[in-house]
């Protein structure tokens, strides 16, 4: 073994033996604000209505816990894949700033130099990101509550899905058919569902028509491609 | 009053448990780059190397940072300061965030856009924590092993991972699409506006490959949005 893959070797131990402490720490801690509101202030949503939330959103996110981290650690590397799944924002930030920096140093992703200097570039995108959310939650929260009631109104009740239309539209433009079948599912279902086709379910049945449109998408779509291959073969 | 349960979620209580999370994301940030620059120097990299990788960090997160700062605006407005900065510096991203805070606030049968509550408001607290944990747990037992499961995967069906992936997102979102959009009034015009600018900006920065706008292009097409619903709003009363 050469000098530098011992060092790298040490770095890379070192590097798990925090970055698995941090990161089970950190799995601990994010139940944080969920605890202290049913401790501290007495929140307690009805069981079956954390379910119904989880369940909806497990279903649209959990593959991506397993996928996500497959896919993103060639760029990221070890240290990298830590701190992007740890400090979040990982496509619009983490992976750019990585790619970046072994641009500019002039290294290959993949390589050990490359884990090195992925690690520094994001290393410093946590800490400009955190701190620049810092000062804008404090700046942000106080503007907000200044405004008259009208602003925070439009704010509250428009941004969210306006935020949802223009998501929605940025996966679907490089995905048209998946995009057309979520929508022929989403539609029908939403609307049977405001008129109570679902209230023979358990609770607040919002997550059935959730679970429904994201299998059935997936469904269709694998569908579809496997016919095709089919078709070429 | 809608406006409740905000008291309780700009509380100092949950600045404190918030200020914990990014605590440690920090901590963690500031540990790794202390090792790299201590054994990348050992591996021959020079300082103006290790310089130079930090500040090229340091520049390109500036503009997504702004660009995430914006989006926090939306978070702020429906789930109070501290969780839109914990979510934000922690784990998340807007778009997973809001999506799942909205599913929380339906399974108690509010909505971020209307009728929250106090319960309402730490339901879509459980589900964006629940959401979330699977990054942490997995990628905190198996990073040290992703060589491995990259191996195994490849013998599988790796082709159908981005259908699967696309799939998932764009059920979820458009089942969001589809609800603000029957909801028939001002919502309806913030999602189409949203979703139509987006399409317009996108194409245009592929067109003229505009690195900037694409960052910023959900910062523009929300406030399209918006304005547009403001403005329906405002010529019906």
């Amino acid at each position: 073994m050469t000098d530098k893959e011992k060092h790298y070797n040490e770095f890379i131990s070192y590097v798990v033996r925090w970055g698995r402490l941090t990161n089970l720490l950190a799995f601990v801690l994010s139940f944080g604000p969920a605890l202290l509101l049913l401790t501290v202030f007495g929140l307690k949503p009805p069981t079956s209505a954390i379910i119904a939330g989880a369940v909806s959103i497990i279903s649209a996110v959990g593959a991506f816990w397993i996928v996500e981290p497959i896919s993103y650690y060639p760029v990221l590397g070890i240290p990298g894949t830590y701190m992007a799944f740890l400090a979040g924002n990982i496509s619009n930030l983490r992976l750019p700033c990585a790619a970046v920096s072994q641009k500019a140093v002039g290294v290959e992703p993949g390589t050990e130099k490359g884990a090195i200097i992925a690690t520094l570039g994001i290393a410093a995108s946590v800490i400009v990101n955190t701190t620049i959310l810092t000062f804008g939650v404090i700046v942000g929260a106080t503007i907000f509550n200044a405004l008259p009631e009208i602003a925070r109104m439009t704010l509250q009740t428009y941004l969210v899905p306006a935020i949802f239309g223009a998501v929605f539209v940025q996966f679907a433009r490089t995905n048209l058919r998946l995009g057309a079948i979520a929508l022929a599912l989403a539609f029908p279902l939403s609307f049977l569902l405001n008129k109570g086709f679902f209230a023979f379910l358990p609770g607040i049945p919002t997550y059935a028509v959730i679970i429904l449109t994201v299998f059935g998408t997936i469904y269709i779509g694998r569908m579809l491609y496997e016919r095709e291959a089919q078709k070429k073969t | 009053m809608p406006g409740d349960y905000l008291e309780i979620a700009n509380s100092a209580t949950l600045w404190f448990a918030a200020a914990i999370c990014v605590g440690i994301v920090f901590i963690q940030a500031i540990l790794f780059s202390r090792a790299a620059l201590r054994y990348g120097k050992a591996m021959g990299l020079t300082d103006k190397q290790l310089k130079i990788a930090f500040r090229s960090g340091v520049i390109s997160s500036i503009g997504p940072s702004v660009a995430i700062l914006v989006g926090m605006i939306a978070l702020i407005a429906a789930m109070g300061g501290p969780i839109a900065w914990m979510r934000l510096s922690f784990i998340g991203s807007v778009m997973y965030e809001l999506m799942a805070a909205e599913f929380g606030a339906n399974a108690m049968g509010a909505s971020l856009s209307k009728g929250m509550n106090a319960i309402a408001y730490a339901n879509a607290v459980w589900s964006m924590t629940l959401g979330a944990m699977g990054w942490l747990l997995f990628t905190g037992l198996f990073t040290d092993k992703l060589e491995l499961v990259r191996l195994k995967l490849a013998g599988g069906r790796e082709e159908l991972i981005p259908i699967i992936s696309a799939g998932a997102m764009l059920g979820a979102f458009g089942r969001l699409v589809a609800d603000n959009v029957l909801k028939l009034d001002e919502r309806a015009i913030a999602v189409i506006f949203g979703g139509v600018a987006m399409g317009l900006i996108l194409n245009f920065a592929d067109k003229k490959n505009i690195q900037w706008l694409r960052e910023w292009s959900l910062g523009i097409s929300m406030f399209v949005g918006m304005i547009a619903a403001t403005l329906v709003y405002a010529a019906r009363r």
